[in-house]
């Protein structure tokens, strides 16, 4: 299996309300990620919009239904349908999330949690080795937001996200919202999660914004429905100062998006803090 | 039981969970775990209504919001989602409206037309046959060749016969239905769905062309449609007619740009 050399850059989702500013413009990102399955199609006006954005853009393109983590396997034909569209893209590179969607009779369309067992570790890494092969290169996986634990859990996620990508070859795609949420949900220390992960293995990093505790019960929501709050901008700075090489980061907007100013705002305010991070690491 | 078939195990009764709020969660489950369950639920919920609502934003208009919801509540209890595609969350939703709005079929009618019209945005890219290219491929043709030629469509190209006038309601609806027009035809027509280059579109047609259609992407020889709109029994200016009558079905088709290969 190759590997995935680094890549420095900030970037941003590619939603259908900025088709146009994309289309139309110069955009200041390295990068763009577009969500794989909304492009796994024949043909029409979203294809043809990703091709001519990728004229201008490198692409990764990044999943949310190849379910890694479901225990019947992987789908054949979901496979297939996203090398066609690695074919198509020539992307940067493939991700997707620790978690699982589907069972053989039903799809959730959410990421769900998985019990962090020795036994689902098993079934991610054979899952994570049937795509890999699949599509003949690493892919990138992100840490999930989740809102339950189990009780047959046997080890920290930073650990299982270890051990997946040492017996995988696989990246991570550090969610630093991601981690906030579940260190506030699970009462666990966003610290200690950066300290334990591989973080040489870390290629992108998402951030986005999400709803706060008492909007929605007891838990906080990883909503994507606004702008990144302080307390994950400084996890970000954390994270940024203790990564050595290149990564790519971006911007996470999935419900109420604004104009592609305010996002390309936030990007600026990401570069800030990168910058500001990696003075700090070179000194 | 092996290990991987004991998360199987679990994982189906979690999805069980996530479905159904009566399902209740395992014993050895705390409050807050019990309350996560209850985000997982909620965002299911969400996730595939909005789905639905974002593929039939006409039908929501005609219908109105609180009777939409409704029904889209139904149809995804009833019919929860497999497939990895979340569009696919509104597959059969216009059979829901046949059940749900049978005071007003003709919601179903439009409910059709927006999958299809789904169906036809996302299809393959091919290209049309010209009037020329048509000329071409037929300059040879005997009767035989005639009579066995199959026609091979754009793809996502959909057809339907119709008791109510969706051009009228279309039009309405882009107006935001200022006025809701009179939509019950006075006779069966017909509905052909197709994309014109990026963007899908839809004619209202005579029913008998749409039975031809309906043949003809089902791959029936052009000689057996012209037997078709024969009907029983035919005498021989019937089947004169009803050739006269193909040939003017594959004209429109052709200039419609619908056709991409013939072949015998």
């Amino acid at each position: 299996m190759t590997s995935i050399p680094p890549f420095g850059g900030f970037g941003l989702g590619l939603r259908k309300t900025h088709y146009a500013d994309f289309l139309e413009s110069h955009v200041e990102v390295d990068f763009v990620e577009v969500i794989s399955e909304n492009y796994m199609i024949d043909g029409g006006k979203a294809l043809r919009v990703l091709e001519d954005v990728r004229a201008r853009h490198p692409v990764i393109i990044h999943g949310v239904s190849m379910s890694i983590g479901s225990a019947q396997g992987l789908d054949a034909d979901y496979l297939d349908r996203l090398k066609q569209l690695e074919h198509r893209i020539d992307p940067l590179w493939v991700s997707d999330h620790l978690c699982w969607t589907r069972t053989s009779a039903h799809n959730s369309h959410d990421l769900l949690p998985l019990p962090l067992s020795h036994e689902a570790l098993d079934v991610v890494c054979d899952n994570i080795d049937r795509a890999q092969s699949h599509l003949g290169r690493p892919m990138l996986f992100e840490n999930p937001s989740s809102y339950v634990t189990f009780p047959e859990d046997e080890l920290t996620e930073w650990a299982f996200l270890s051990e997946m990508t040492r017996r995988t070859g696989c990246y991570l795609l550090l969610d630093v919202n991601n981690i906030y949420v579940s260190a506030q949900n699970h009462g666990f220390s966003a610290d200690d999660y950066l300290t334990g992960l591989p973080l040489d293995r870390v290629r992108q990093i998402h951030l986005a914004g999400h709803t706060p505790r008492g909007e929605r019960g007891d838990f906080i929501i990883d909503t994507h429905d606004r702008a990144v709050c302080d307390d994950v901008w400084d996890l970000y700075g954390q994270a940024r100062a203790m990564i050595a090489q290149p990564v790519a980061t971006m911007i996470e907007r999935d419900d109420k998006i604004p104009p592609l100013p305010e996002l390309l705002a936030e990007l600026d305010q990401a570069r800030s803090l990168a910058s500001s991070a990696m003075a700090g690491l070179s000194a | 039981m092996t290990s991987s078939q004991t998360l199987l195990h679990a994982q189906q009764a979690f999805m069980a969970q996530v479905l159904d709020d009566d399902q209740p969660v395992p014993d050895n489950w705390s409050e807050r775990q019990a309350a996560g369950m209850d985000v997982y639920r909620q965002n299911y919920r969400s996730a595939v209504i909005d789905a639905v609502t974002s593929t039939y934003e006409q039908t929501r208009q005609w219908v109105g919001e609180d009777r939409f919801q409704r029904a889209a509540i139904h149809h995804v209890i009833a019919h929860p989602p497999s497939g990895w595609t979340i569009d696919d969350a509104g597959a059969g939703f216009a059979e829901t409206c046949q059940q749900l709005f049978a005071d007003d079929p003709a919601v179903a009618e439009l409910a059709w037309l927006e999958w299809a019209m789904l169906g036809a945005s996302r299809a393959a890219e091919a290209t049309p046959l010209s009037m020329e290219d048509f000329g071409q491929a037929t300059a040879q043709f005997g009767d035989e060749d005639w009579a066995s030629m199959t026609i091979e469509f754009l793809p996502g190209v959909a057809a339907r016969p119709l008791q109510y006038d969706l051009h009228a309601m279309w039009q309405a609806l882009g107006t935001g239905l200022q006025q809701r027009p009179e939509t019950t035809l006075q006779e069966t027509r017909g509905c052909i769905v197709w994309r014109e280059v990026e963007r899908p579109t839809f004619m209202m047609v005579d029913a008998d062309m749409v039975l031809a259609l309906q043949s003809a992407l089902a791959a029936m020889p052009y000689g057996e449609i012209c037997l078709q709109l024969a009907g029983d029994n035919p005498d021989e200016q019937t089947l004169h007619d009803a050739a006269m009558r193909a040939g003017a079905m594959l004209g429109q088709w052709l200039q419609e740009s619908l056709i991409v290969s013939l072949k015998v």
